[in-house]
């Protein structure tokens, strides 16, 4: 038997059941079961949002858009397909996303990299303010086990590489600019991070056969 | 490109989920998803793999305006209005008479196969209730409704209470502009809305638990989207009786 041990993955699944059930009957035309899912998940979605536009009221407007989507597309959602937080979760980063290239603004950024000719400057003492930092979340997320390991494979810059370009919403070009990298060389890391989190994650998911594939 | 090629469809949905893709290559990968399943399961893969990451998210609490905005714009301004506080119709629920009356009168097929709801036991079996169509011709609700009606619906409790499942003996379909909706009536007290039902097969209500007492369960009429007061303000069409 796995661990009981709360992970933001199982965490994620559980809050994932209830939105399934909500989403359904959103779907069916119930809108206080729509207003609940906007209750139980619109903080979760801003927050994201948040991250990559910074811009409040922007954010607010991409978060009314989202859940417009969602009412006219909830009948459309399937379960069996994936989960419900993971959908929610994808509409809004996108609809981020799409707002960066709109404005071609850059996100302020909180947290300042170490150069590379001063490798042991802890990046984790730099981050400005109260808000945590993309790598900050990163090492939060690695409090699921299979996450942990899979992220002691990274190097540092990999780490930091994923971090900005996922939390942040940052560009290849933006990850390049903020860790005075060469393009090229951002590039090559981020692709090899993935790649690796995605091997060592599906290796990880074979060995716990506790848990359903998707 | 050959978005067929698992490797790239791996890499692009990669960089797409991670949210390095931009600009034209996010538009085409886009456009591509629904013709392209390789490339869409690549792509839901990833979405699996990385999205739980933004759980460590701090939450941000929108400001009550956005949801405003949003109800104004899926419901109509109108609805917007209604969702404030819900008035419910004085003694609407003084009309349970008429439905006890109706379904007594319709000769109500009720099995009960289970003991009190209000005191669950463990693993008790389900409680079936037959609605029967408080008109006495089904054609004329129809004509209300939009559509043909079938003369009943089943609801099915669980021994516990804790879920419903209806079904139309006979599917049909409403307008696009009404729904039905299921209600639980305990005694003399208002009724709760259970949610919205569909008309067309089964669908699995699920409550924490029925209203302790709940003697009837109604499906009324209602405007897509549900009562807008919180209680049944169109005509019921269905009324079953729980017998105990």
């Amino acid at each position: 038997m796995p661990t009981p041990e709360p992970t933001p993955q199982r965490d994620w699944s559980d809050r994932s059941l209830e939105l399934s059930r909500l989403l359904a009957r959103a779907g069916l035309g119930d809108r206080a079961a729509f207003a609940t899912l906007y209750e139980r998940s619109s903080a979760h979605l801003l927050g994201v949002v948040l991250r990559i536009q910074r811009d409040r009221a922007q954010a607010e407007d991409i978060l009314q858009e989202v859940y417009v989507n969602v009412w006219r597309a909830a009948k459309s959602f399937d379960a069996a397909q994936s989960q419900p937080l993971t959908w929610l979760t994808s509409i809004a980063r996108n609809r981020a996303i799409d707002s960066l290239r709109r404005k071609q603004t850059q996100p302020l950024m909180q947290t300042n990299f170490s150069q590379p000719d001063n490798e042991d400057s802890d990046v984790y003492d730099t981050v400005a303010d109260d808000a945590p930092g993309p790598l900050d979340l990163l090492s939060r997320a690695s409090d699921a086990r299979a996450l942990a390991s899979c992220m002691q494979v990274l190097s540092a810059q990999q780490r930091q590489s994923v971090a900005l370009a996922f939390f942040d919403g940052l560009s290849h070009a933006e990850v390049a600019a903020n860790m005075r990298q060469p393009l090229g060389t951002v590039k090559s890391w981020v692709r090899r991070a993935l790649l690796t989190l995605k091997g060592c994650l599906e290796s990880a998911a074979q060995r716990d056969t506790g848990t359903a594939g998707r | 490109m050959d978005y067929s090629r698992p490797e790239l469809a791996d890499r692009l949905a990669a960089e797409y989920v991670s949210g390095l893709l931009r600009g034209p290559a996010r538009r085409r990968l886009e456009t591509l998803l629904p013709a392209h399943p390789a490339l869409r399961g690549a792509v839901r893969a990833w979405q699996d793999r990385l999205l739980p990451l933004t759980a460590v998210v701090e939450p941000q609490t929108p400001s009550p305006e956005v949801w405003k905005r949003i109800e104004a714009r899926v419901h109509g301004t109108a609805a917007a209005a209604a969702a404030a506080p819900a008035i419910v119709p004085a003694g609407w629920w003084r009309q349970l008479a008429l439905w006890r009356g109706i379904s007594a009168f319709a000769g109500v097929a009720a099995l009960t196969l289970g003991a009190m709801l209000a005191n669950p036991g463990p693993a008790q079996p389900p409680v079936i209730v037959v609605l029967s169509a408080t008109a006495p011709d089904p054609g004329g609700a129809g004509a209300v409704a939009g559509a043909v009606m079938p003369a009943s619906f089943v609801a099915s409790i669980s021994g516990d209470g804790r879920a419903v499942v209806t079904r139309p003996l006979a599917n049909f379909v409403l307008r696009t502009d009404r729904a039905l909706e299921l209600w639980a009536a305990a005694g003399t007290g208002a009724p709760r809305s259970l949610g919205l039902i569909s008309a067309g097969g089964a669908t699995v209500v699920k409550k924490t638990m029925l209203p302790a007492g709940t003697d009837h369960l109604a499906v009324s009429l209602e405007p897509a989207g549900g009562s807008p007061t919180g209680a049944p303000s169109g005509p019921v069409l269905y009324v079953g009786k729980l017998t105990l």
